[in-house]
């Protein structure tokens, strides 16, 4: 193999490499959102169903345990709070991956991507603007 | 990305007329801005083209902001062409503000309002909407009323992505709101999570069926991908004139639209270069400076002159771009004479691009180009006719024969313009040169003839 051609090797490879990642962290996202998703059911079973006193079945694995209800809610709440948090450190790292993967591949960078959101009040005034 | 597209419904393709300079695409430069000899409708003037493209990798790099470019050259050379291959390199993001200079002059407002309102117009502010949404398509909606007909109504509903599915509890509030939006099993739908707002996005393809009665504006939409709760995050790009407009509405929200917005107020302006700078400065908002361009600068005067001397030296400033076909000529005001009636102090501050008249070649060239764009096709001989005409009267007047021989043309049926067509309608429209021999000869018969004034002050 010339060199040329290793380059162009080199160069796609970077690419794919760039392009999985963010399609990993897009599929993981996909996979958080479906547990928060299934927590927030449990969540609102626990709410509706069943008084507070009884105990309930959670399956850990492969195995089901009682536990008592508060003590249940209080975890999958917990659960919900680090799902949060960790879908949006990955959607923020999101951005950087897509940016890099632009870069590499020679497209112009989003525009206005890392500006910070206005407040909802400047948004309103904005928008009476936009909807024209 | 977490980011979703929203659709954008477009209508009708709007229908373009053909203007003067419809034919330009772009500066016709290649990437290391060296500028090809025919290309986006651009011909020849390579320098000045050159001279132009580095400008603009300037604007675009954000580089030079109040600043001021020149184009100076005889009339017909391709200054306005330049300035608009200008804009339309630009791209849609960056604002351009195109005006003559005789536009100011209006009974309306002052000179200066109409500068300032048109400086502003020049500048983008790009700011960010972000909201979390849950999109996803409807697979079922189960509403369970009480039996008495009163108390709060219980219900549940189930969205789905290509991915994932899930129930969510429903209040009376929600119940409510997809009732009002008659969203049914099938449709797919975004949720604001903020607000709770439910909108309708159009109906799921998976349920397109030939039989189905359906209204015309029923639109069909793929199921949403990835995870049902999003982040949407809208980027846009606004002018701080519009922003000047809403916060200074006098004349109620009609403002906007009639275009009529009188004189805007300077407190108004100063507060919003406030807000505006605190939206940067907390990364909230960027400030895209745009390109003002001013046709017949000449026809500007003195006062405006120094307002814009002024007005470049602020920091919100867009690039300015000025063309002008005048000589050395008095400015506009004054009994001063300058180089292209323009003040020297303004003139100090600019870069000027000269334009050179066109040689025949080129001129053939954008005949052609010409042709293409009105649809009307030329014989050999009748392009280098027309070539001709133009080099000896102008290139304007060449291009005006061409729609209106194409239209001779049609009259006798046939598909290809010939000399005999050029003839004619050369015949028919007189050129500048011919009619002004025609006055001369037959001014005797002319009304207001024997008024000699002495020869007219032209300098």
């Amino acid at each position: 193999m010339d060199a040329v051609t290793q380059r162009v090797l080199e160069y796609l490879t970077e690419v794919e490499e760039a392009a999985e990642d963010v399609l990993t962290t897009k599929q993981q996202i996909v996979d958080l959102d479906k547990k928060r998703n299934r927590n927030r059911e449990a969540l609102n079973a626990l709410k509706t169903a069943m008084s507070d006193s009884e105990k309930v079945k959670v399956c850990f694995g492969t195995m089901f345990i009682r536990f008592p209800k508060s003590k249940t809610r209080e975890m999958i709440q917990k659960d919900q709070e680090q799902l949060d948090k960790e879908i949006n450190d990955l959607r923020k790292g999101l951005k950087a991956k897509v940016n890099r993967l632009n870069e590499i591949q020679g497209r112009p960078e989003v525009r206005g991507y890392n500006l910070s959101p206005l407040s909802t009040d400047e948004i309103k005034a904005i928008d009476n603007l936009l909807k024209r | 990305m977490a980011t979703t597209k929203v659709p954008e419904v477009r209508d009708i393709t709007r229908i373009e007329r053909i203007g003067a300079h419809s034919h330009i695409r772009g500066l016709g430069l290649d990437d290391a801005l060296e500028p090809r000899q025919v290309s986006q409708g651009m011909v020849g003037q390579l320098a000045s083209r050159r001279a132009a493209g580095v400008i603009l990798e300037m604007i675009k790099d954000g580089h030079i902001a109040g600043r001021a470019v020149l184009i100076a050259g005889q009339p017909g050379t391709g200054k306005t062409a330049i300035a608009m291959g200008i804009a339309q390199s630009l791209g849609p993001d960056t604002p351009f503000t195109a005006l003559a200079g005789s536009e100011i002059f209006s009974l309306e407002m002052s000179k200066t309002e109409a500068l300032s309102q048109a400086f502003r117009k020049a500048i983008g502010v790009r700011i960010k909407e972000e909201t979390e949404i849950i999109e996803g398509e409807v697979v079922e909606i189960q509403i369970d009323r009480p039996a008495t007909g009163t108390g709060a109504k219980v219900g549940k509903l189930t969205l789905k992505t290509t991915e994932m599915e899930t129930i969510y509890d429903l209040g009376n509030k929600m119940i409510d709101s997809l009732s009002k939006e008659k969203v049914q099993a099938g449709d797919i739908i975004t949720i604001d999570k903020a607000t709770g707002k439910i909108s309708k996005l159009g109906r799921s393809f998976t349920r397109a069926r030939d039989y189905d009665a359906m209204g015309a504006q029923t639109q069909f939409v793929q199921c949403p991908e990835g995870e049902l709760q999003k982040r949407k995050e809208v980027v846009h790009t606004v002018s701080l004139h519009e922003i000047d407009v809403i916060n200074s509405r006098t004349q109620g929200f009609l403002a906007l639209f009639s275009g009529d917005t009188g004189e805007i107020k300077s407190e108004v302006r100063e507060q919003i270069n406030a807000k505006v700078c605190e939206w940067r400065e907390e990364g909230k908002a960027e400030i895209i400076p745009g390109v003002l361009f001013i046709d017949e600068v000449h026809m500007l005067d003195m006062e405006c002159f120094s307002f814009l001397n002024r007005a470049l030296e602020s920091d919100l400033s867009p690039v300015l771009i000025m063309a002008t076909n005048r000589g050395i000529t008095r400015i506009r005001g004054t009994n001063y004479q300058s180089p292209h009636g323009i003040p020297i102090d303004l003139l100090d501050r600019l870069l000027i691009i000269a334009t050179s008249p066109y040689t025949e070649k080129e001129t053939r060239q954008i005949i052609k180009i010409r042709c293409e764009e009105e649809d009307v096709e030329l014989s050999e001989e009748a392009h280098t006719v027309l070539t001709r005409i133009g080099m000896e009267t102008s290139l304007r007047y060449a291009i005006q024969l061409i729609s209106t021989a194409g239209l001779v043309c049609r009259k006798r049926k046939g598909t290809e313009v010939q000399v005999e067509d050029i003839k004619r309608v050369y015949s028919l429209f007189l050129d500048e040169a011919r009619s002004s021999q025609y006055m001369k000869e037959y001014q005797d018969s002319f009304l207001f003839n024997e008024t000699q004034a002495p020869p007219m002050d032209t300098s």
